[in-house]
C-alpha cells in the first residue's frame, strides 16, 4: 500500500498547502492546482479557461515575456500547466537547491499578471491555441469524438457540454476585458491548492511559501462554481453516425455515470479494468484475440466530478468488418459481464495490475504533487492518494455488477460511429 | 493589482550531489550479461531482457519480422495458449510487453518485489518456449498492415513514414519503419518468425537488466535457474552505412483538406559513436530540444504559426535522422519553412548566445535525476551502455561532458551536421493550397505525390 507523506497547511489568505517530502533524489516537484477549469467558462467564452492558462507564460510585473521557461530551463527543470473541464493546474519539476524560484514565479504571476498582459500576446497565444486545436481536433482521425460525445451526453445548458479547447469562433472573440475579469475572478490564493513533493525541509519550505505568497489577497467574493445538475440517466438511447476522413469504421459506447470519487465511480472503475485492462480483459480477449473483428479496444471513465460523468469504451472495425458487428459485439460482452459477475480470479488480476500501476506512478513526484493537488483541490481530502489501492480492493463482484446493471443499460446510453468518408460532416 | 514584494529572482540554495545508482554486471556460462541496479527506497522492480535481434538484425527481404516476432512471443507458450499467458502475468500485476526497435528487441515488465520472481519465470518461458501459433500470428500480421493503414490517415504519422522514405536511399533499411512496410510485412509467414527467433534469440549478445527492489543474490539464482541452460550466440545484427536519396529538395504529400501542414525539415544525423554527439545534443537542444529554444521562440511564440515545433538527432547503431518537426496552419506554410529553414541556416554561421548555450547545458544537466526517478527509467538507462557498449562509468561522467561542451564545439557540430542545403523538406498538406508559395521559395525541386 502507497504511504505517501502528506503534511497540510492553509495560510490566512486561504491558499492550502500540501508538503510531501521525499529527500532520496535532490529534485522537487511544485504543482499548483486552481479551482477553474472550462466548466466555469460563460457562454460564447468557450476556450477561455486554457486560453488564459497559455498567457499566464507570457510574463508578469517581475517576469518578461518567455522568462518563466527560460528561468525554469536555466535552473535545469522543466514544466507546463494544463486544463481540463474541472480545474487548471501550473507545475514545474526542478534541482531542489532551486525550489524558490518555481515558488517565486508561480507567485509573481498569481500576484501580477494584468500588467504584463497586452493584446499582442494575446493575439500571439490565440494563434498558438488555434494551432493546438487544429493539431489535436481538426485534423486527425476521429479528432472530433469528445467534441461529439459530451455535446450529446451533456445538455446544451450543461458545463461539460464543450470541451477546454473551445470554438474557434469563441477563441476569435476573447479579449483582454475577458483576460481581466477571469483574473480577478478566479485566480485568488483561496481557490488554489499548491503542492511540494520531494526534497526539501518541512519549515525551510513553509516559511518560502509564506514569503511569496503570503502577501497576496484573498478573493472574498469567490463566486461559487456553476450548477452541475444533470439526470443520473440519458433516459433514452441516441444513436449518432459521423462521417469522417477516418480509414477504418470506429464504434463509441458512452453513458452517464456517478461522479469521480464517489463509491460509484470506483465500482465502475474496476469494471473498466475488466472490460480493456490489459490483454486478458473481456473486450480485448473477445473482440481482438477470438472474434478479431476489432483492431483494438479502449475503455475508461472520464474523471469529472460535476454531476454526472462519463463511461466510454471504443473499438476500431478491422478492413471488411462491418461497424455493426463490433457494435453487437462490444454490447454483448458488457452484458455478458453484466449477467455474470466477474470470476475471484478475474478481480484479482485487475486488482493487482492496479496495485502494481499505482505505485508505479506514484514513484515520480511530479505524480505525486499532482494527485495531491488534484485530492485536496477537488475533495478536500490529500490522504485519498495513500486510499487508492484499498478502495479499489474494496470493491467486490456484486458492487461491480449492481453498478453495471445501474448504468450501462440501453436507455444510459450513446452509441456513436465513425465511417470513412470522402466528404466529411460539418459541424454539429 | 501589482504587490510590490519580492521584485528579484531568489538566489539559489547549495545543490546537493547525485549519483547515478552504482551497478553490477556478470556473464552466465551461457554467455547472458546480468546487470543488477539495486535502488534504495524503491518500491517495485524492472525487467528488461535485450536480444540482438532487432529490425537491423533481420533480412531485409522480411522487413518487419523482428518485430512480428517480438510481438507474437506474448502471445503464449507451448504450455499456456495467448489467453492463458496472459492471465497468468496479469493475475501477478504484470503487464508483459516485447517490442523490437533497429537497434534490439526487448522484453520487459515491472512488478512489485514479491512477483519479480515469477515474471521472471515467465519472461524466460516465454523466451526459451514461444508458441508460435498461426492463428496468432495471422492476427498479428494483420494488426501490424492495419496498423499502417490507420499511420497513413494520420498526418502526423504519414509525415514521419514520408521523411524517412524520401530521406534515405531505398538501400539503406532506415528508409522504412523498423516494423516494416505492407509489401513485405503481408509476405511473412510463420515459419519466418520461427526463424528470426531461433536465430537471433539467443544468450551469447543478450542482456538481462534488473533494477529497482529486489535481493540481487535471488536474482542471481532465478536468472541461473530460467535462463542458465538456454543457449547459442547468435549473429548479431547487419551493419550498414545510411545513404541519403538525393540533396536539398522539397516533397507535397498530397492530403486535400488539411487545415495544418505536418512538416519534416532535416537530414542524415549521427550514429551513437559520432564524436559530435554531446556538442551535437547542446547544439540541437539549444535549437530546438527543450520548451524556450530558438524555433519555439521564433515560430510559436513570436509568429503563432504552430502550437509546438522541436527538433533532434535520433542517434542509432548506424546514423538516425537529424528532424525538425512541426504543424502549421495550412496558410502560413511556405512562410513556416522559410523561417526554419533561416533559423537552421544561422545555427553553423555563429557560436550560440553564452546565455543559450549556458541554459542548454544546465537544463540538460538539471533534468538528469528527474530521468531515473522511476525503476524503468533506470534500466531504460543500463540499455545503451549494454548494447553500444558504452564505458560503465558513461552516466557518471554524463552530466561532465555536457558541461564540457563550448560554444566553438556547438558551432563546429552544427556546421558538421545542420546543413539546411542538403536538407529534406516534407510537407503532408494540401497541396493545391500550398505547392504554389512554397515552390516560389525557391529552395529546390519540388515534387507533390499522392498519399501512399
Amino acid at each position: 500500500m502507497p504511504d505517501i507523506p502528506i503534511e497540510r497547511h492553509t495560510l490566512p489568505n486561504g491558499l492550502r498547502v500540501v508538503l510531501s517530502q521525499d529527500n532520496r533524489a535532490p529534485i522537487v516537484a511544485v504543482d499548483l492546482w486552481y479551482d477553474v477549469g472550462s466548466k466555469h467558462e460563460k457562454p460564447g467564452k468557450t476556450g477561455f479557461a486554457h486560453l488564459f492558462e497559455h498567457l499566464m507564460f507570457q510574463g508578469s510585473a517581475h517576469v518578461a515575456k518567455g522568462e518563466h521557461f527560460s528561468l525554469i530551463q536555466a535552473a535545469g527543470g522543466t514544466g507546463n500547466a494544463s486544463t481540463w473541464f474541472d480545474r487548471t493546474n501550473y507545475f514545474e519539476a526542478l534541482p531542489s537547491h532551486e525550489l524558490e524560484l518555481a515558488l517565486w514565479l508561480e507567485s509573481d504571476r498569481l500576484a501580477s499578471l494584468l500588467p504584463a498582459i497586452t493584446q499582442e500576446k494575446l493575439d500571439n497565444q490565440r494563434e498558438v491555441v488555434k494551432n493546438e486545436r487544429r493539431w489535436s481536433y481538426d485534423n486527425q482521425p476521429y479528432g472530433s469524438w469528445p467534441e461529439q460525445m459530451h455535446a450529446l451526453i451533456y445538455p446544451p445548458e450543461h458545463p461539460y457540454h464543450h470541451q477546454p479547447i473551445g470554438s474557434m469562433e469563441d477563441l476569435d472573440a476573447a479579449s483582454l476585458d475577458d483576460v481581466r475579469q477571469f483574473f480577478a475572478t478566479w485566480y485568488a490564493p483561496n481557490n488554489a491548492v499548491l503542492t511540494v513533493a520531494g526534497d526539501f525541509d518541512q519549515a525551510a519550505a513553509l516559511a518560502l511559501i509564506e514569503r511569496h505568497f503570503g502577501p497576496i489577497p484573498a478573493n472574498p467574493a469567490l463566486p461559487a462554481g456553476p450548477d452541475v445538475s444533470i439526470a443520473p440517466i440519458i433516459g433514452q438511447e441516441l444513436r449518432e453516425e459521423r462521417r469522417d476522413r477516418v480509414p477504418l469504421p470506429r464504434t463509441y459506447l458512452a453513458y452517464r455515470m456517478p461522479v469521480f470519487g464517489s463509491q460509484g465511480f470506483d465500482e465502475l472503475e474496476v469494471a473498466v479494468d475488466l472490460l480493456g485492462a490489459g490483454r486478458a480483459s473481456r473486450l480485448y480477449a473477445a473482440l481482438v484475440r477470438d472474434q478479431q473483428v476489432a483492431q483494438d479496444v479502449v475503455v475508461f471513465a472520464f474523471p469529472l466530478v460535476g454531476g454526472a460523468t462519463i463511461f466510454t469504451c471504443w473499438a476500431t472495425a478491422r478492413p471488411e468488418v462491418e461497424h455493426q458487428v463490433v457494435e453487437e459485439a462490444l454490447l454483448t460482452e458488457i452484458q455478458r459481464l453484466t449477467d455474470e459477475g466477474p470470476a475471484p480470479a478475474e478481480l484479482e488480476r485487475v486488482r493487482n495490475l492496479h496495485a502494481a500501476g499505482v505505485e508505479s506512478s506514484l514513484e515520480r513526484i511530479s505524480e505525486r504533487a499532482d494527485r495531491l493537488s488534484m485530492y485536496t483541490c477537488l475533495f478536500d481530502e490529500p490522504q485519498r492518494i495513500n486510499a487508492e489501492v484499498s478502495r479499489y480492493a474494496a470493491v467486490g463482484g456484486e458492487r461491480v455488477q449492481a453498478a453495471m446493471q445501474a448504468t450501462l443499460r440501453p436507455d444510459n446510453r450513446l452509441v456513436m460511429t465513425y465511417l470513412p468518408a470522402e466528404q466529411p460532416d460539418g459541424e454539429p | 493589482m501589482t504587490i510590490a514584494i519580492n521584485p528579484l529572482r531568489p538566489a539559489s540554495g547549495p545543490p546537493r550531489d547525485y549519483r547515478f545508482p552504482p551497478f553490477t554486471r556478470q556473464r552466465l556460462a551461457n554467455g547472458l550479461t546480468v546487470w543488477l541496479v539495486p535502488v534504495e527506497g524503491s518500491r517495485l522492480a524492472s525487467v528488461f531482457l535485450l536480444a540482438d535481434a532487432g529490425a537491423a538484425a533481420e533480412d531485409e527481404a522480411r522487413g518487419g519480422v523482428a518485430a512480428l516476432t517480438a510481438q507474437l512471443l506474448v502471445s503464449g507458450t507451448q504450455r499456456l495458449d495467448a489467453g492463458a499467458f496472459a492471465e497468468a502475468t496479469e493475475r501477478l500485476g504484470i503487464e508483459m510487453s516485447s517490442e523490437s526497435s533497429w537497434d534490439s528487441s526487448r522484453a520487459a515488465f515491472q512488478a512489485l518485489p514479491d512477483q519479480l520472481e515469477p515474471g521472471m519465470a515467465l519472461l524466460a518461458e516465454m523466451l526459451r518456449a514461444p508458441r508460435f501459433d498461426p492463428g496468432e500470428f495471422e492476427r498479428l500480421q494483420a494488426e501490424r498492415l492495419t496498423d499502417i493503414l490507420q499511420a497513413r490517415a494520420d498526418p502526423g504519422r504519414l509525415a514521419d513514414e514520408s521523411f524517412i522514405g524520401y530521406l534515405y536511399d531505398a538501400d539503406t533499411p532506415y528508409h522504412r519503419p523498423s516494423a516494416g512496410l505492407p509489401e513485405t510485412v503481408e509476405q511473412l509467414t510463420v515459419a519466418d518468425v520461427r526463424a528470426h527467433h531461433a536465430t537471433h534469440y539467443a544468450p551469447g549478445l543478450a542482456h538481462l537488466i534488473v533494477a529497482g527492489a529486489f535481493d540481487p543474490e535471488a536474482v542471481v539464482r532465478a536468472a541461473e535457474r530460467e535462463l542458465g541452460g538456454w543457449s547459442g550466440s547468435g549473429p548479431g545484427h547487419r551493419t550498414f552505412a545510411p545513404r541519403p536519396a538525393a540533396n536539398r529538395r522539397v516533397v507535397i504529400v498530397d492530403r486535400p483538406g488539411s487545415v495544418q501542414t505536418e512538416l519534416r525539415i532535416g537530414r542524415i544525423g549521427i550514429d551513437r559513436f559520432n564524436p559530435h554527439y554531446f556538442p551535437a545534443l547542446v547544439e540541437s537542444t539549444l535549437l530546438g530540444g527543450m520548451f524556450w529554444s530558438r524555433l519555439q521562440r521564433r515560430v510559436r511564440e513570436e509568429l503563432g504559426y504552430t502550437y509546438g515545433i522541436r527538433c533532434g538527432f535520433d542517434p542509432r547503431r548506424a546514423a538516425g535522422p537529424f528532424n525538425t518537426t512541426t504543424a502549421v496552419q495550412t496558410d502560413v506554410t511556405a512562410s513556416a519553412i522559410a523561417e526554419i529553414l533561416a533559423l537552421l541556416e544561422a545555427a553553423p554561421q555563429a557560436p550560440p548566445e553564452q546565455d543559450e548555450l549556458e541554459q542548454a547545458r544546465t537544463f540538460q544537466v538539471g533534468v538528469f535525476p528527474l530521468r531515473f526517478e522511476a525503476t524503468v527509467g533506470i534500466a531504460a538507462a543500463i540499455e545503451p551502455i549494454a548494447i553500444y557498449g558504452l564505458p560503465d562509468d558513461y552516466w557518471q561522467r554524463y552530466r561532465a561532458q555536457i558541461e564540457a561542451v563550448d560554444g566553438t564545439q556547438a558551432q563546429r557540430a552544427a556546421a558538421e551536421l545542420i546543413r539546411p542545403d542538403e536538407m529534406l523538406v516534407l510537407a503532408v498538406g494540401d497541396a493545391t493550397a500550398i505547392r504554389d508559395e512554397v515552390e516560389a521559395l525557391g529552395i529546390g525541386p519540388t515534387q507533390v505525390v499522392a498519399a501512399p
